[in-house]
């Protein structure tokens, strides 16, 4: 089950990945220099879409729906449930190893999102966050603040521990107004 | 006789700008200080709520979510990963990675467009 999904999440890489072409030098640049000085490695991954592309696009106008706020709200507790899944699923026999754990974090942040769009909650924007980091008695701070409308956003989050890794994952859900 | 429109409407979220407001937050927190135990909690609380404030007056109209990590450098590995599903002409996201001696710190900005 998870080769199935990791096929799928490297093929939805692949298909971006050609357009995240000019990123990548840079990437690969920072991660030799990391390599000899030894230390941690700070690379991400971006896969942004190119901005000319966009521009290009015309910006959709939507109409007036009118409605003041969701019809269904975001259930945080099916998502936590969610996460709480596909983490220990992932991650319960695994031991800490460099390329298990980036390949793992995108995969798992592509398995995550694809959970959620399928509840279907009408207008609402996903962003999924994974973290994945090695258990060593360092010290390591996460802290998150929003700008958005209480009443209608929301986020989930679950932490997962083994005996050598740590992953939190968070979903942020913005809805569209 | 043209008159000059200033461009005033600008399509999607500028990465550049929201990159260099962060880079200043963190450096005017974090810059000369080693890591400190006791300080992080309110490094973390400090650097997200300057960047929000900063990213706020700009007065586009964006909700944002801005995330940040700061890490002891220990020689242990850390990997993140995001993925978002939103609207890719209004929406859009930045990455500040910044580190000293002592620590590593990452912050993510998200920004999601408010349609009126």
């Amino acid at each position: 089950m998870s080769e199935i999904s990791k096929d799928k999440a490297s093929r939805l890489l692949k298909k971006r990945g050609s357009v995240s072409s000019v990123s990548s030098p840079d990437i690969k640049m920072k991660e030799i220099r990391s390599r000899a000085k030894d230390s941690v490695s700070t690379v991400s991954y971006v896969d942004e879409p190119t901005h000319h592309d966009d521009a290009s696009r015309p910006a959709v106008h939507m109409e007036n729906t009118y409605q003041l706020g969701p019809d269904r709200c975001f259930p945080v507790d099916a998502v936590n449930h969610i996460l709480k899944d596909v983490l220990t699923n992932y991650l319960q026999e695994e031991k800490y190893e460099p390329e298990l754990c980036r390949q793992m974090t995108k995969t798992i942040a592509e398995v995550v999102k694809a959970r959620v769009k399928d509840l279907m909650i009408p207008r609402y924007k996903l962003v999924v966050i994974i973290h994945i980091g090695q258990l060593n008695n360092q010290s390591l701070h996460i802290g998150s603040r929003c700008l958005w409308d209480d009443a209608n956003d929301t986020f989930a989050s679950f932490v997962f521990r083994n005996t050598s890794l740590f992953a939190l994952a968070t979903v942020y859900a913005v809805y569209l107004e | 006789m043209e008159e000059y429109q200033p461009h005033h409407e600008e399509i999607g979220f500028n990465a550049d700008e929201a990159h260099n407001i962060v880079k200043e937050c963190i450096d005017a927190i974090l810059g000369g200080v080693d890591y400190n135990q006791n300080n992080v909690n309110q490094w973390t609380a400090a650097i997200v709520e300057q960047s929000l404030t900063h990213l706020v007056k700009l007065g586009k109209t964006y909700k944002y979510i801005v995330t940040c990590a700061v890490m002891q450098k220990s020689g242990s590995g850390l990997h993140t990963a995001s993925s978002c599903f939103w609207d890719t002409t209004s929406d859009g996201t930045c990455t500040v990675r910044w580190e000293n001696q002592t620590m590593n710190c990452i912050v993510n900005v998200f920004a999601i467009a408010i349609i009126l």
